[in-house]
């Protein structure tokens, strides 16, 4: 029996795998990691297949072994592991020991780290998933965020199953977000449109699994002026615009539905890089056709 | 897109791309009755027909939306589909379920009562009468765990939102705006106003399926004290 204690975690510290899809109309959204390519990443780490990750944000994680020994493996941006204070590669693996003290904190790059172990996290499957939804309370560690003093078991060795492969890097965040026009690019004028195309808007620390507020700096928004819209249905990388002119991406806790407008959708090669922009960083986002979304995607799934 | 624009031919639906894994069959700018029928007629001839490729089919208030695997098909794939479904002017889709739900209007699990029949010009008791008269039809699902929108009432009881949204109301809460009633199973934030509770959770996580409102459901509210 192998046990993680965590001694000290930030707020966004959850449990996630690949998600519930499929779940949509019943009101609840995937969920899943922020950044799946760091979280396939994490398993070739541990060199093992592995379970569920814990998924943590800037402000870390830091929880101890019982029993074990375990392999892990880290990847997600990049950030500081250490083993006993002692520091380790990221993206990277270890085996960890009985009573070893493993800390995860902020590093150079990204919002999201992913910590997988060749065993389950041992949590109720919750329609189907082990993902957490905190903002409903769903999944995970008792439908909520890891905080300290919790215990975490993990199941017996998954085994013998193939590593996940895995596509190239994504780069380190400095090219344009590419987006798909959206539901509703219609109801924004062309001038409107021509501005989003070449402004530079910045990611701000106003994000969570839900979504990310973005300073629109230019003020291509700021005569923008609400309409009321018939709810209609939402997706992971729709770029929505509140009443006040600010935009938000909508991320992989969304609402299934929403009533504001939505100029784009971030095409899914690019969400995880989008999703590991560090607030103040500014981006571009660039147009791009259907096919050529489609396309981008296949290439990154062969490479 | 004008707002005095008519829906001459609402069946007949606009494809639009959501992102590159899914796509909105729209029949309708805005809330529509026709176009909410369309909707759900659609969802369950797309659903009943497996489309090679598509993951899932979402009706909404005046939409589908359909998401699918672009490694496995293309819009332009999946959107064919759809035009000749749309062609055929067929429905298809489960008996519609009758659900009765007991309410408790007013006092503190409905704060809003008073205010809502003073709006309408008619005492709480009218209201209540008048809210309960006719059976409602589930409208869509989708906005939080379990959350139904029925519809549609008579004219005069259309009202439009609060001006300020509570941030949260209790699992339970019956709410009411834009001539609908909608009902909560979790907690939510909502501009709509607050006219009573119920028992009733239209979502159990550990129940397969979690929900058990469909979207042309018929639903019948009983006022209980």
């Amino acid at each position: 029996m192998t046990t993680l204690i965590v001694e000290r975690a930030g707020p966004l510290a959850t449990v996630q795998d690949l998600g519930r899809p499929g779940m949509l109309a019943h009101g609840i959204s995937a969920s899943g990691p922020m950044d799946r390519d760091g979280f396939v990443r994490a398993e070739m780490e541990a060199g093992r297949a592995c379970g569920a990750a814990i998924e943590c944000a800037s402000s870390g994680i830091v929880f101890r072994i019982e029993g074990g020994p375990v392999h892990i493996g880290f990847a997600g941006g990049v950030f500081t592991a250490k083993r006993n204070g002692v520091p380790l590669d990221w993206p990277g693996g270890v085996i960890a020991e009985d009573g070893d003290l493993i800390d995860v904190s902020a590093g150079p790059r990204g919002n999201y780290g992913y910590i997988r172990f060749d065993r389950e996290i041992d949590v109720p499957l919750v329609l189907g998933s082990r993902a957490t939804n905190a903002t409903v309370g769903l999944g995970g560690f008792e439908g909520r965020a890891l905080a300290a003093g919790d215990r975490i078991a993990l199941g017996p060795l998954i085994g013998e199953r193939p590593v996940a492969e895995m596509s190239a890097d994504q780069g380190q965040g400095t090219e344009p977000i590419r987006f798909i026009w959206g539901l509703h690019a219609d109801l924004f004028s062309a001038a409107l449109r021509q501005r989003f195309l070449s402004a530079r808007f910045v990611v701000t620390a106003r994000m969570d699994r839900m979504g990310v507020r973005l300073e629109d700096a230019e003020k291509v928004f700021a005569d923008h002026r609400i309409l009321t819209l018939v709810s209609d249905a939402v997706v992971a990388g729709d770029i929505q615009i509140l009443g006040d002119g600010t935009p938000i991406v909508l991320m992989r806790d969304h609402q299934p539905t929403g009533g504001y407008p939505r100029i784009g959708t971030i095409i899914s090669a690019d969400l995880d890089r989008f999703a590991q922009t560090r607030p103040g960083t500014s981006v571009i986002f660039q147009s791009v056709t259907v096919d050529r979304a489609r396309n981008t995607l296949v290439e990154r799934r062969r490479a | 897109m004008s707002a005095a624009q008519p829906h001459l031919l609402p069946h007949i639906p606009t494809l639009m791309p959501l992102g590159d894994s899914a796509l909105v069959v729209k029949y309708a700018d805005r809330f529509d009755l026709h176009a909410n029928r369309a909707a759900i007629a659609m969802a369950g001839l797309l659903e009943a027909r497996h489309v090679p490729g598509v993951l899932e089919v979402v009706p909404n208030l005046v939409s589908v939306l359909v998401r699918f695997d672009p490694t496995e098909t293309r819009f332009g794939a999946v959107a064919g589909e759809i035009r000749l479904l749309a062609s055929l002017n067929r429905t298809k889709g489960g008996t519609p379920q009758r659900h009765r739900l007991r309410v408790r209007f007013g006092a503190d699990e409905g704060p809003d009562l008073g205010a809502v029949a003073n709006m309408v010009g008619m005492t709480p008791e009218a209201f209540i009468a008048a809210h309960n008269a006719a059976p409602l039809r589930v409208l869509a699902t989708g906005f939080a765990p379990g959350f139904v929108y029925c519809g549609i009432h008579e004219e005069p009881l259309h009202l439009p939102r609060r001006t300020d949204v509570r941030p949260s109301v209790p699992a339970g809460s019956v709410i009411f705006a834009a001539g609908q009633t909608a009902i909560a199973a979790t907690p939510i934030p909502t501009g709509w106003h607050v006219i009573g509770r119920t028992d009733f959770r239209n979502f159990d996580p550990d129940a397969d399926p979690p929900t058990r409102m469909r979207p042309g459901d018929a639903v019948t509210f009983e006022a209980v004290s």
